[in-house]
């Protein structure tokens, strides 16, 4: 599925990847994350190699959010710190103090199914920052929602992330998303995946969404859109071989 | 912060289906139940009006009034023999609950113990307890015993089978977000494939609890001098068709009352199920 993605990102660092549809980039948060081990090559955190046993080092949000139906939206965001043996209570008290950052406030007890689909993500995403690891995955983290939530929610990401300090890496198919919020975006080709081009986005910071429709971002898209372009162009001339 | 809780929370709010007014909530179970109560009520007075015209022998076909009748005026007889029976159900039913629970657990956690145990489980519901039941009375007597033992075979089976499936109906993705999180083989267990199971197990243990007042009667049937089951077959000999009739308004109720209650204590221990579902069926409405 993939062959030879080399990337890193250092720490503190916000990294996107982006590529067409089966590219195997979930594949390769899989491997990350130690829920699939590479066929070849090596997994480093922190300079060191991890070879084995990288489950519960770095932070993974998946597509779907997870929360648990039984669990309120509190008992829901603890579970991380719940698996580490932190006591119920402990927990508690660490994640209420979060709950407003992530305009969860008021909702601690209610349970996922009365929440809005924005809302349920914020939840899994609070779940992901109170397990708190220095790496954080996001696979298509804002991928089921609609435009305008999304475009609320990138700019709330980039805020938060810099008071976060964490390194994250970022998979997405949506190319502004990835400009708005990355230092870096690596470009990956179609199956099987390999990184095409690196792009690195200097804009200023803190970012805006308004910043989409602004010259320095067009110009830098306009190269990241070619390149995808490309991409799913050959793509699509293969099937038709 | 970009999202503020008022837009939040109006995310939240779904269009109600009909306009609130004061005590609805209290109304509501009235209304649901007012049709299945309405059939009850006209089926009675049919069967009234059918035994009153008809002249029928009271030993063919009672009339509802004088099964009512039979019930009050026998009613420490009555008492008596439904408590028998529900011992008999409660005891019965508590064994299969555990053995049911402790089986799908060893089923699930190893393939080998599946390969040898489900086929029998599942061969111990093909051979007919009526046919069981009169070995069981040889080796085990005529005592509550072998009462027991035949509620605990005919209830155990759907409790094993909806928690097995339950067990297995954890979300693969929820248990990778577990490992991620670092845990390990039990905690999976306790916090996702437990969880998951509940709402199945107590689709077992609502059927369960069901047959098992089945289960005590067809025991009584076979052997026994106690019980509803026992009542039932020697007033029947007796053309006492009022009591057998009586007898069996009772089993009824008591089926009917163990479901509810099962019905009830899934929703204050899952609210979480009762709610979702219900508001899945709203939305589908």
């Amino acid at each position: 599925m993939l062959e030879g993605v080399d990337f890193y990102a250092a720490s503190g660092e916000l990294v996107s990847i982006i590529g067409p549809s089966g590219c195997g980039k979930s594949t390769l948060l899989n491997t990350i994350a130690g829920l699939e081990e590479p066929d070849a090559g090596s997994v480093e955190l922190d300079g060191a190699l991890v070879a084995r046993r990288r489950l519960g080092l770095v932070g993974y949000m998946q597509q779907k959010d997870l929360l648990m139906p039984w669990r309120t939206v509190l008992d829901n965001v603890i579970l991380g710190l719940e698996v580490q043996g932190v006591s119920r209570r402990d927990a508690r008290k660490r994640a209420l103090k979060l709950l407003e950052t992530f305009g969860l406030r008021g909702f601690e007890k209610e349970y996922p199914y009365t929440l809005s689909g924005g809302m349920r993500q914020r939840a899994a995403f609070l779940r992901t920052v109170l397990f708190s690891r220095d790496v954080m995955l996001l696979d298509e983290p804002f991928g089921a929602m609609d435009a305008l939530t999304r475009a609320q929610m990138q700019e709330w990401l980039t805020e938060l992330w810099g008071s976060l300090g964490k390194t994250i890496v970022l998979v997405t198919h949506d190319v502004d998303e990835a400009l708005l919020l990355s230092d870096r975006v690596y470009v990956l080709t179609a199956r099987p995946g390999r990184v095409k081009t690196v792009v690195e986005v200097d804009l200023p910071r803190p970012r805006y969404y308004r910043m989409v429709t602004e010259e320095p971002f067009i110009a830098i898209k306009a190269g990241l859109v070619a390149a995808l372009r490309e991409e799913s162009l050959r793509v699509v001339e293969e099937s038709w071989r | 912060m970009a999202v503020t809780e008022e837009k939040a929370r109006a995310d939240v709010r779904r269009p109600e289906r009909y306009p609130a007014f004061p005590g609805r909530e209290l109304l509501q179970p009235l209304v649901r139940w007012f049709p299945a109560a309405l059939i009850i009520v006209a089926a009675i007075g049919v069967w009234e009006g059918v035994v009153a015209l008809n002249d029928i022998p009271h030993w063919k076909l009672p009339a509802p009034s004088a099964i009512a009748e039979e019930l009050w005026d026998s009613r420490g007889l009555l008492l008596r023999h439904t408590w028998v029976t529900l011992e008999e159900v409660l005891v019965g039913f508590a064994i299969a609950l555990v053995s049911g629970v402790l089986l799908a657990g060893l089923i699930h956690m190893s393939r080998t113990l599946e390969r040898v145990i489900y086929p029998s489980v599942i061969a111990s519901q093909t051979i007919p307890i009526i046919v069981i039941a009169p070995l069981l009375l040889i080796w085990v007597g005529y005592g509550m015993q072998h009462k027991v033992i035949v509620v605990a075979l005919i209830s155990f089976f759907p409790i094993v089978v909806n928690t097995v499936d339950g067990l297995r109906s954890a979300d693969p993705d929820m248990i990778n977000l577990l490992r991620t999180l670092g845990a390990n083989r039990w905690q999976v267990f306790a916090k996702a494939q437990i969880p998951s199971c509940l709402p199945f197990m107590f689709s077992g243990i609502k059927v369960a609890i069901t047959v098992s007042v089945i289960g005590a009667v067809i025991g009584e049937w076979v052997g026994s001098s106690e019980g509803l089951g026992y009542l039932a077959i020697r007033s029947q000999s007796q053309f006492l068709s009022e009591r057998v009739w009586a007898a069996t308004v009772l089993m009824a109720l008591m089926g009917i009352s163990l479901f509810a209650i099962a019905a009830l204590l899934e929703r204050l221990l899952l609210p979480w199920h009762h709610n979702q579902r219900r508001r899945r069926a709203l939305q589908g409405g």
